[in-house]
């Protein structure tokens, strides 16, 4: 069997760097790439250093991925950035840079491996969402936004592309200690997690086991769904 | 890139497209096949992973060309009607290319 090339945006640190690590020990090759330098040593793991928001830097990335390799199982666009704040107060900047992050990071990273993924028997794109979507959390109204564009991206993705075999699905984590809600105060957590049906924290263990999920070749008919942790729903 | 090679690529992507269809609906290897509007073989899909193939085949030539783009939807008469009109796009888009536009 073929090597399976994984491409993990956000792999330096956090859930992404887990994700790397998790796959790369199944024998997977991993196409990490992040705005900091390497953080994973091993000899499939292969680093590129970028700004998903940059549109040139993500066309360079993918010219010299081209060249390292002919198809691509799996998109997992892991990288994000959050901001709270209260709506009133949030400044525009905010607003571009989750923006240029989150949502055209996302859309360009899937446009651009497209081609890549189409050469993969079992291709699949993971996005990831938030449960701050379907709970609508108060504070967090640019970073819900820009996570209910990716999700709907997903969704007409995986229209367009199902004809092609790509699967393309969203995971909403709840919360998780990672560097992403660090700024979040800790009864805000609480109160959040007191909201799921599953009253605990989550870990990157947690996600990775729906990863693991989509990425097998039997969810082939599984796509354009958003599934939440810790029993979150729309 | 000569225009003979151009139309291997093109002749290759549609290889591809006709492993993936029924036998009736097979789409023939000449310079003359419709591709895309009026008596065309792609619909508006077909034709994206149509020129996905023929993208993917020309970065292995290291040349990076987005066929697809807002150049192309704009001319009033499609590149992508026919293999003729495609080969030109191509050609010209290398050319481009290599003149740094």
């Amino acid at each position: 069997m073929a090597i399976k090339n994984i491409l993990i945006s956000g792999s330096s640190r956090g859930l992404g760097k887990e994700l790397a690590e998790y796959f790369l020990e199944k024998g997977c090759a991993v196409y990490g790439c992040s705005r900091s330098e390497r953080q994973i040593e091993h000899d499939n793991y292969h680093h590129f250093q970028l700004d998903i928001a940059s549109q040139e830097q993500v066309s360079d990335f993918f010219f010299t991925l081209r060249k390292k390799i002919k198809y691509l199982d799996a998109v997992i666009n892991n990288a994000g950035i959050a901001s709270m704040n209260a709506f009133a107060l949030t400044p525009v900047e905010t607003y571009q840079k989750i923006f240029a992050v989150n949502v055209q990071g996302t859309f360009m990273m899937c446009q651009k491996a497209l081609g890549l993924l189409k050469r993969a028997d079992n291709p699949c794109i993971i996005n990831m969402t938030t449960v701050a979507v379907p709970l609508q959390l108060e504070g967090e109204s640019v970073y819900a936004a820009s996570k209910s564009a990716v999700e709907t991206l997903t969704k007409i993705i995986a229209k367009e592309y199902g004809g092609f075999g790509i699967t393309c699905n969203a995971i909403g984590p709840s919360p998780i200690e990672t560097n992403l809600i660090q700024g979040v105060p800790k009864e805000k957590i609480a109160k959040l997690i007191e909201k799921q049906s599953v009253k605990k924290m989550a870990t990157p263990a947690d996600v990775i086991n729906l990863v693991d999920f989509f990425l097998r070749p039997e969810s082939r008919m599984i796509t354009g769904q958003i599934i939440y942790l810790g029993g979150i729903s729309k | 890139m000569k225009k003979k090679e151009i139309q291997n690529i093109i002749f290759n992507a549609i290889e591809m497209t006709n492993n993936m269809r029924e036998d009736h609906r097979q789409i023939p290897l000449t310079e003359t096949t419709e591709l895309y509007g009026n008596n065309g073989h792609l619909d508006s899909m077909g034709l994206v992973a149509f020129l996905i193939d023929i993208e993917e085949c020309l970065l292995d030539e290291e040349l990076e060309i987005t066929l697809s783009d807002e150049k192309a939807m704009s001319q009033s008469k499609s590149p992508f009607r026919n293999v003729q009109t495609l080969i030109s796009y191509i050609d010209s888009c290398i050319k481009d290319l290599h003149h740094g536009n």
